[in-house]
């Protein structure tokens, strides 16, 4: 119990610091292609116009762990790495990561394929932010890492306890 | 300072104008239509529902001395609607643009109007007799990305853009046939349409809602690295001012005065701005009163919320649940006391107008009412009236 109260109270760091570049970042608006006529697509993923995207920003609690924050005018990828110390924990974040993927519709924000590099990505658009508010979005973010990681853990523990 | 009035047209609204006498209210909301709203007996009533597009309506603006309204769409289309009757009339406008339309504004004479435009192009509208429609002159070639708003200069000649390449530009558009050439301004004399008269390269990032002041002196605009910009004597020789703010950036800007602006942005709370005698801008204070919530940020580190918070509400983050956030932007909230303590919450920005009103609020006392109607993009969308002749810190600058 004592390993876990240590890192919630590391890990709380590191959440806070990617909820607040979250918030200074979710600044988005409508925003039409300047490429093709007629289209409306997030500038994160076509990255055509060069002057439409911001510095992206790389926050790692350690080697292991990092969450890269690209933004776009009107769209927004953030991009986790979840620590693997080990081969089972690889495997059950990789089964994890792939459960979440499939249905994608339903968490509206998560992208089906992770940007490489990365287990898993969500890409929130401008229409994201006019439907749902800003704040209840970033609290999901913050709160799904939360989860992965005691999911993680629970996990652990039960197999570990099944093996012994 | 709350607002005084508040109302909640639609979800979403992209873009408003306000009827000449501040009567009615035009507004997209959010889809291809324009709907015009009239306050009748303290309740809003639909008038109209202008649909002739078919894409998102970005721009509308509504002329004070003719009465017309003007639409741009991301369907590359504008019209001009002329009220015939109980009727709109829609005219169709030949922008000869092949990328989406982002902003409007009719000009100080109502002659013509400017568009700008995704295609990195503005186009300078102005209307044919002898062929009964709105013909449009284009300036190429001199902007590095889309136009994200436009702003008339009160001489009818000069227009001032911003562009998402962080410049703002002021032009000529002097169009022969439809201004006619003034004498007696020396310095403009040499003005050729579309020439370019300055170029400011204040902002690091998108700039954006650039304005003059009522007389033309000053220019303001905003950039996306939470900057506010000033510029005085718009010329050869122009004097800048950068003020910076620690809030998110904003959006566009209103000058009240010759000495004072509000800004308004991704922070949902209005800016006020103002000149000192010197001349210096600085940041006063937020027209909306903010009120701190008691319990800072916390992060849930309880684990039973959070599993409850992802599957219970994956899909939209509207239900509120256990976890209440008292946490939007550094645990404040906004309230608009007006109406019964409703919350706005930041997410988006505003847009705005401003028209003055001189009532009589019972008393007998003359008070100065300040219009501004600010609509959210945003789960709520209101209009509020700020009383700002009672706020005596902003009077010596109006």
């Amino acid at each position: 119990m004592l390993r876990i109260k240590i890192q919630s109270n590391t890990l709380r760091l590191y959440l806070a610091c990617i909820r607040n570049t979250l918030d200074a970042a979710l600044c988005l608006q409508n925003f039409p292609c300047q490429e093709v006529e007629r289209h409306n697509k997030p500038e994160v993923e076509l990255k055509t116009s060069p002057e439409l995207l911001l510095n992206p920003i790389l926050i790692c609690r350690n080697e292991a762990e990092k969450c890269l924050i690209e933004t776009s005018i009107n769209s927004l990828r953030i991009s986790l790495k979840v620590k693997q110390a080990d081969e089972l924990e690889n495997i059950l974040t990789k089964k994890f990561l792939r459960f979440l993927s499939m249905r994608a519709e339903a968490f509206q924000v998560l992208r089906r394929k992770p940007v490489q590099g990365y287990d898993i990505s969500f890409l929130i658009t401008n229409y994201h932010c006019e439907e749902m508010q800003k704040h209840k979005l970033i609290d999901f973010i913050v709160q799904f890492m939360e989860v992965r990681i005691l999911l993680n853990l629970i996990s652990c523990f039960s197999l570990v306890r099944m093996i012994v | 300072m709350a607002a005084i009035a508040v109302h909640q047209f639609a979800q979403c609204i992209t873009c408003h104008a306000w009827s000449p006498d501040h009567a009615m209210v035009a507004f997209c909301p959010n889809n291809n239509e324009v709907h015009i709203y009239k306050l009748i007996q303290e309740k809003w009533e639909k008038l109209h529902v202008l649909q002739k597009h078919d894409q998102i309506v970005s721009g509308i603006d509504w002329s004070v001395r003719s009465n017309r309204i003007v639409t741009v769409s991301h369907d590359r289309n504008s019209y001009v609607w002329n009220q015939e009757g109980s009727e709109w009339v829609p005219t169709l406008v030949i922008l000869r643009l092949n990328r989406a339309a982002l902003c409007v504004q009719w000009s100080p004479k109502e002659n013509k109007f400017a568009v700008g435009s995704g295609a990195k192009t503005v186009c300078i509208c102005y209307y044919e007799q002898e062929n009964n429609w709105w013909v449009s002159k284009l300036i190429r070639k001199r902007h590095d990305s889309s136009v994200t708003s436009v702003a008339w200069h009160p001489n009818n000649v000069f227009l001032a853009t911003t562009s998402t390449d962080g410049k703002c530009r002021v032009f000529s558009t002097f169009i022969k046939g439809v201004d006619i050439k003034e004498k007696k301004e020396g310095t403009s004399s040499d003005t050729k349409f579309g020439e370019q008269i300055l170029q400011l390269d204040l902002s690091f990032s998108w700039a954006f809602g650039v304005k003059w002041s009522p007389s033309g002196n000053t220019l303001a605009y905003v950039g996306h690295n939470s900057m506010i910009y000033f510029v005085d004597d718009v010329g050869p020789s122009p004097l800048a001012q950068n003020v910076a703010f620690r809030d998110l950036p904003l959006r566009d800007v209103l000058f009240v005065s010759e000495k004072m602006v509000i800004g308004v942005g991704f922070d949902c709370n209005p800016m006020v701005f103002a000149a000192d005698e010197t001349g210096i801008w600085t940041f006063i204070k937020f027209l909306d009163e903010r009120k701190t919530s008691s319990s800072g940020p916390k992060y849930g580190s309880q684990f039973s919320e959070a599993f409850g918070k992802l599957y219970g509400q994956s899909k939209y983050g509207v239900g509120n649940d256990a976890v209440e956030s008292s946490r939007t932007r550094g645990g404040t909230h906004l309230h608009c006391t007006s109406q019964g303590g409703r919350e706005f919450k930041d997410n988006s920005f505003h847009h705005f107008r401003i028209g003055w009103k001189n009532s009589y609020m019972g008393s007998g006392e003359p008070r100065r009412f300040i219009e501004l109607s600010s609509m959210k993009v945003d789960l709520y969308t209101f209009y509020s009236t700020w009383d700002l002749g009672s706020q005596e810190d902003l009077l010596n600058y109006l």
